[in-house]
């Protein structure tokens, strides 16, 4: 038994015994739960007061009132905590467990559970830096969304009709893309939403330029950025809300944050990403030198695939000209001259006329071309399509014209083999008297009738003696 | 005219590209190499156009969504620093 003695709780009983009296009930301070709570809460709130505490999040978990409630735990001991949706709110990440933090608060009693809470008015992520922090958790969410993904991406316009450009009026950025804009693209038509940049305003205007300059009927690529500075300068550009409205925006982004070694959220889920402002001035006007390029290329071989076809029709002219059918052909004019005389005749017309009919279209078309050109002078750029396109129509009519010279070749050949220069080798054509039938039969005439006879030069009026069949 | 069968300016590229591709490749007859070449020249007055139609302007949009001239300090060269 004396074991049991040594046990506090003889020990207290023992205590009690040794203890004098209790005062009696009317001079003994009773508290109500409530009264004691306060007291306690006075005390802690009064004591304590605002305190900094280190410790591992867990428990993590956002009430649907928006507020955060938590433990925060070491080795040996943990402390309940909760933060208010309105603190809440001006975290730059998110709280989850696992997470080691520096809490900012106050001590407070929660009466109706009789628990002590810190009520934490700030939180920061221990080692990394809550920025960095953030920047990792959004960054892993938007991928896992498929934010990021290569098929997202759409191709910049060939040539933009209205370039958009959401940023400040005020910084360096602005001026910087006009500047390259003016050098490069001269008559650029640009629409800009002037935004913060910077800030707390700063997200919140950056999403709504990026959703009105959406909407302007022509622009067809958008540029959002701003100039560089230190990574709070240019954390808008890392919140989830420009991140959204960039992907929302109905036409290609090509963000411009900073200097080249800044890179922000934007970055990942605009359309392109370029290195400074300048630069996306630069990608939206190289696009159209790209442009400018290939139609001069394309304009080289329109003119050489044009001239390619008239060369080889020409030449096929040419070559049916002086086929064995054409070298034959003198022997059966002899025959059939008059037939021969009008499918030259029909033929050569039938060419000139096709050739003709070709030659003024083409002349529609210059004319056309230099009523166009009349106009406004155009700078550098434009002088070179149509310095392509002079050369082309000169090239193409110079070709024609040659083509039209080898066709000519082709009928001067036709000519030399029309009865008239048949007669020139010595052979005559007999006639009918009135001429107005070649005679090819003996029979067709009989005796005493007049017949007349072309010779290459002149006619004779013969009659007939006798005819032999 | 004829312009209302060109979409835009990529679709006139493009179409330049396949008109040369068909004269390079083809065996066309005169006649219709023509007609390509001058659907070739049509394009490419387009894409003149096109050039020429972006005008050399700086708008503001502002918060209810009008577009108002710039500021002629924007557009100056030297900023006045």
């Amino acid at each position: 038994m004396a074991d049991l003695f040594d046990l506090p709780f003889e020990e207290d009983d023992s205590d009690a015994r040794s203890n004098p009296p209790e005062p009696p009930a009317a001079r003994r301070q009773v508290f109500s739960v409530t009264h004691l709570t306060i007291r306690i809460r006075d005390l802690l709130e009064e004591q304590i007061g605002q305190v900094w505490v280190e410790g591992e999040l867990s428990n993590c978990r956002v009430w649907n009132t928006g507020h955060l409630y938590f433990t925060l735990k070491d080795e040996q001991s943990q402390l309940r905590g909760f933060m208010f949706k309105s603190a809440l709110r001006y975290l730059r990440f998110k709280p989850v467990d696992g997470t080691c933090v520096v809490a900012r608060g106050r001590l407070s009693v929660y009466e109706p559970k009789g628990e002590y809470q810190l009520v934490c008015e700030h939180l920061e992520p221990q080692g990394l830096g809550a920025l960095q922090l953030a920047f990792d958790q959004l960054k892993k969410q938007l991928q896992a969304e498929g934010l990021f993904d290569e098929s997202r991406k759409r191709p910049l316009p060939a040539l933009p009709r209205k370039i958009g450009i959401v940023t400040s009026l005020e910084g360096a950025a602005i001026r910087d893309i006009i500047k390259v804009l003016r050098r490069r693209y001269a008559n650029a038509h640009l629409v800009i939403c002037p935004a913060r940049v910077q800030g707390a305003d700063a997200a919140p205007e950056i999403a709504r330029g990026l959703r009105q300059i959406g909407r302007v009927p022509g622009v067809d690529v958008v540029i959002v950025g701003r100039g560089g500075g230190s990574i709070e300068d240019l954390w808008a550009f890392n919140e989830e809300m420009v991140a959204r409205a960039i992907c929302r925006v109905p036409v290609p982004v090509i963000s411009a944050v900073g200097h080249e070694t800044d890179v922000t959220i934007a970055d990942f889920v605009a359309d392109v990403r370029a290195p400074t402002p300048s630069a996306a001035a630069e990608l939206v006007v190289s696009r159209k030198d790209e442009f400018c390029g290939r139609i001069d290329r394309l304009h080289d071989r329109l003119r050489s695939a044009a001239r390619g076809r008239i060369q080889t029709l020409s030449r096929r002219v040419h070559v049916a000209g002086s086929r064995p059918a054409f070298a034959a052909f003198p022997a059966r004019l002899a025959m059939r001259g008059r037939h021969a005389a009008d499918l030259t005749h029909v033929l050569a017309r039938a060419l000139r006329n096709g050739l003709a009919a070709r030659a003024r279209r083409l002349q529609v078309l210059e004319r056309q071309l230099a009523t166009f050109d009349a106009g406004r002078r155009l700078g550098g750029l434009r002088a070179r399509l149509v310095a392509a396109e002079t050369r082309l129509n000169a090239t193409i009519n110079r070709q024609h014209d040659r083509a039209a010279a080898r066709m000519r070749t082709v009928l001067g050949r036709l000519e030399s083999l029309s009865p008239l220069a048949v007669l020139g080798r010595g052979y005559a054509v007999a006639w009918n008297a009135d001429r107005t039938r070649i005679l090819r039969d003996a029979t067709s005439v009989a005796e005493g009738d007049r017949v007349r006879v072309t010779l290459a030069s002149g006619e004779l009026d013969c009659e007939v003696r006798s005819t032999t069949e | 005219m004829a312009d209302t069968s060109i979409k835009d300016f990529e679709a006139a590229i493009a179409e330049l590209e396949s008109i040369v591709k068909k004269l390079e490749e083809g065996d066309l007859a005169l006649e219709q190499s023509l007609e390509l070449y001058e659907r070739g020249v049509q394009l490419s007055r387009f894409c003149h156009a096109r050039l020429e139609q972006a005008e050399r302007r700086i708008e503001i949009l502002n918060e209810r969504g009008e577009l108002k001239p710039a500021p002629a300090s924007l557009t100056s060269e030297d900023p006045g620093r």
